[in-house]
């Protein structure tokens, strides 16, 4: 175990000076505080066989996952407007170009927190509103931003060489763009699809500046003095169950990519 | 066949076209050579409106593919205040039109009265391009095979989506088509295992898969390797052979002589001489010409 290297002097002194692994010293729920005989993986075991911990996690867990999947919907939705707005033409497109245009420019250039506590404190500062609501709104709007210069940058790398060759068929506009034209962006889009969605999950993390609890509020909550009265390892818990959602998602986008590309080997 | 009438094309401040007037006849194989930059491709694109001409009018047969700009319609023009103006200081009817249309008086001077009859004369007017397309079938120098599809899909797309062939329709002619060339056996691949040749080739039979009534090549065999040139071009020539009208633009001299009827020599956005194959390469006139012709022959 390496757990002394993160002591102090004085605490490795009693570590190594002590008879036996228990001292005698674990509170009321078995952990083991700090100033006395810290084991971290032992406390981990005591955070993830202790029930209440363990649903306070979990309670956070599915929060995050509540709002992180329902902005995602609405961010690939969004996203996808606002690209094929953007990049459509004609002369009744001006307007909505322009919306377009200022709604990711403003997204995109003022920092997440604060449209979150513009969304929370100033436009849905209703009494009774579900946070959770307010919270999907403010991730689902930013993503989008973001979503759509990823599908417009996709839909631009097909070469132009293709519509041409559509349209030179006689295919309409539309037809085009769905049978040639998304079918190749599709594949150039996944990735920085994938990474948007990544850093949508994590970003969740920023609700508990509204109050919500999701689950980094639940490792802050359980880590505080009258809990365990150590962040370290509710944190680390919690930042795992960032991680295996993170090596899920991952792991889901590289599958749907290999299967996108198939057609380009054979 | 098709007619193109003083196409202009700017692209901003560059005027690639300035004055193309041209007409192809039925079963007329036209070949169009010219430095680079003369605005031979142009001109080819604009003839399907993949470029749309800043103006001057391309009919397909009798039908009119460039817009029509009402304001210079003699319809449109009969009902102003200027022509009744004019028409009561005693200028004839016809001289009145033609005054009006030649110095642009109406969108000038009564653009605002003129708004709504003008929607409903475009909309009366308007040709549907993506039905003039069916008619003219365009090779591309880079082939553009639709990556996402086998060489099946390639072929049928078009029809199938179009509704002129259900599917076991087009795929049967497909598979007629690639057997002529010899590449029946490549119906399920994808066009990334193609050579440059074969794809070309595919390239030039998916656009006979809509049964066009005229082809037109641009650069067919510029990004080709030297040895794959040869199986193109024998494709093309059978076209010809089999009566289509087509309209190549080429670099290759010895092909243009032997296929086209007419050669037209552009340079600087102007067709700067034209004639038959022997006219052109034997005994050009245009100084232009002769100094182009002494470079590439």
């Amino acid at each position: 175990m390496a757990q002394f290297l993160l002591m102090s002097k004085e605490n490795y002194k009693k570590f190594q000076a002590r008879p036996s692994c228990r001292t005698g010293n674990e509170g009321w729920d078995g952990f083991e505080r700090e100033g006395h005989n810290m084991d971290f993986f032992k406390n981990i075991g005591v955070l993830i066989t202790n029930e209440k911990y363990m649903g306070m996690l979990l309670e956070g867990l599915g929060k995050t996952l509540l709002i992180s999947v329902f902005a995602a919907v609405l961010g690939l939705l969004l996203g996808t407007l606002v690209a094929m707005v953007g990049l459509s033409e004609g002369k009744f497109s001006k307007i909505p170009k322009a919306i377009c245009k200022v709604y990711v420019t403003v997204i995109r250039g003022t920092p997440m927190a604060l449209q979150l506590f513009i969304m929370a404190y100033a436009i849905f500062a209703i009494r009774g509103f579900p946070k959770e609501i307010t919270a999907i709104l403010a991730f689902g709007i930013n993503s989008g931003a973001y979503v759509s210069e990823s599908i417009r940058g996709g839909i631009l790398s097909v070469d132009i060489g293709q519509t041409e060759a559509g349209r030179a068929l006689g295919l309409g506009r539309g037809t085009t763009m769905r049978k040639i034209v998304i079918p190749q962006a599709i594949k150039n889009v996944i990735p920085a699809i994938g990474n948007e969605l990544i850093a949508l999950i994590k970003e969740t993390s920023i609700v508990s500046m509204i109050g919500m609890y999701d689950l980094t509020q639940a490792a802050k909550v359980i880590g505080a003095g009258n809990n365990m009265a150590s962040y370290i390892v509710p944190m680390s818990v919690a930042a795992c169950f960032y991680l295996a959602i993170v090596y899920l998602l991952t792991f889901v986008i590289k599958k749907i990519e290999t299967r996108l590309r198939a057609s380009d080997k054979r | 066949m098709i007619s193109a009438n003083n196409i202009y094309k700017d692209f901003g401040k560059l005027h690639v076209l300035t004055g193309v007037s041209c007409e192809i006849r039925d079963g007329e194989k036209v070949a169009i050579i010219g430095p680079s930059g003369s605005g031979k491709s142009t001109f080819l694109r604009c003839l399907n409106l993949l470029e749309e001409p800043t103006s001057g009018e391309i009919w397909l047969g009798d039908k009119l593919i460039t817009g029509v700009d009402a304001y210079l319609h003699p319809d449109i023009i009969r009902q102003s205040r200027t022509y009744a103006a004019m028409t009561e200081n005693g200028v004839s009817d016809k001289e009145a039109v033609e005054k009006i249309i030649s110095d642009r008086l109406l969108k000038k001077r009564e653009g605002k009265n003129f708004k709504s009859s003008v929607k409903e004369f475009e909309k009366a007017n308007r040709t549907d391009i993506n039905l003039a397309r069916r008619e003219m079938g365009m090779v591309f120098q880079h082939f553009n095979l639709f990556n996402n599809m086998t060489v099946m899909q390639n072929l049928t797309l078009a029809p199938v989506q179009l509704g002129l062939k259900t599917k076991a329709e087009a795929e049967q002619a497909a598979l007629a088509l690639l057997r002529r060339i010899g590449l029946e056996d490549k119906a399920n691949v994808y066009p990334a295992t193609l050579s440059g040749g074969q794809k070309q080739r595919i390239a030039i039979v998916r656009s006979l898969a809509m049964n066009p009534k005229v082809m037109l090549f641009d650069e067919p065999t510029s990004a080709l390797d030297p040895e794959m040139v040869g199986e193109v071009l024998d494709l093309i020539k059978e076209l010809a052979d089999d009566g289509m009208t087509m309209v190549i633009v080429t670099h290759e001299m010895g092909f243009a002589r032997e296929v086209a009827d007419r050669v037209i020599f552009m340079s600087d956005g102007v067709i700067t001489e034209e004639g038959t194959p022997a006219e052109l390469f034997d005994s050009p006139k245009n100084p232009r010409t002769q100094q182009f012709l002494k470079c590439v022959l």
